[in-house]
């Protein structure tokens, strides 16, 4: 049964690899941010060894940090602000 | 002494012109505690890469964040240092080479203050604000994602 929808966006080359810059995907689980990124990793083979931040419900998060269901999730390539 | 509790609008769609600029400077003549004007712009610049000479960056950004992180920084900017006045505005799509995609603007008492605060202001929008820059190179449609060190 899946229990954890995500809205997840993609930005700079990471929006690039994906073809898209927005999705909604949805888990089994809900799960650490850390273990997203696995998800992530193992759905776009083409992220591998690319640096990213990922932020949750507009907020720069660590692994360890829990994603549910309705959260917002950002992959967020380096900056170049300014 | 101007509110920094309300949300301004930083993101512009491409290049801040110099005539913008200089409209800034003049609607603030009638602040008459102003002493001190420090205004930081970030001019693109037609760097050599190993395909050819940047041509300009077209700039996107995970907005809803953005603006939150540009009214962190005010915030923070005005708890920090002794400003009268504060804007920040920021290119997105595309800023050729030449012109400006950074205009800071910060107005205060005396100057100190107003040198410190943009310098800081600079740096945190560099570090912090979820912008993304993309150098168009060449005429060949070739590109490089940039990363601020």
């Amino acid at each position: 049964m899946l229990i954890m929808e995500i809205t997840v966006r993609y930005y700079g080359m990471l929006a690039e690899i994906t073809g898209q810059s927005a999705e909604n995907l949805a888990f089994a689980e809900n799960m650490s941010v850390g273990k997203f990124r696995e998800e992530i990793l193992s759905r776009y083979p083409g992220m591998t060894g690319k640096k990213f931040k990922v932020a949750v419900n507009l907020q720069i998060a660590d692994d360890d940090i829990f994603i549910e269901s309705g959260c917002e999730i950002a992959l967020l390539p380096p900056f170049a602000g300014g | 002494m101007e509110t920094s509790r309300k949300k301004r609008k930083v993101l512009v769609d491409g290049p801040i012109s110099p005539q913008f600029v200089a409209d800034s400077i003049a609607k603030h003549q009638s602040q008459t505690g102003i002493g001190a004007h420090a205004i930081f712009l970030g001019q693109i610049r037609a760097d050599q890469k190993e395909d050819g000479l940047v041509s300009g960056i077209e700039y996107t950004a995970y907005e809803e964040m953005a603006n939150e992180a540009f009214y962190s920084i005010r915030e923070a900017a005005f708890g920090k240092f002794e400003l009268t006045c504060l804007h920040i505005y920021h290119s997105l799509g595309l800023v050729p080479v030449g012109e400006i995609s950074l205009f800071v603007f910060v107005s205060s008492t005396h100057r100190r203050a107003a040198f410190e605060a943009s310098e800081f202001i600079v740096e945190e929008i560099k570090a912090n604000v979820p912008i993304f820059a993309k150098e168009l190179v060449g005429a060949g449609g070739g590109f490089h994602w940039k990363e601020n060190k």
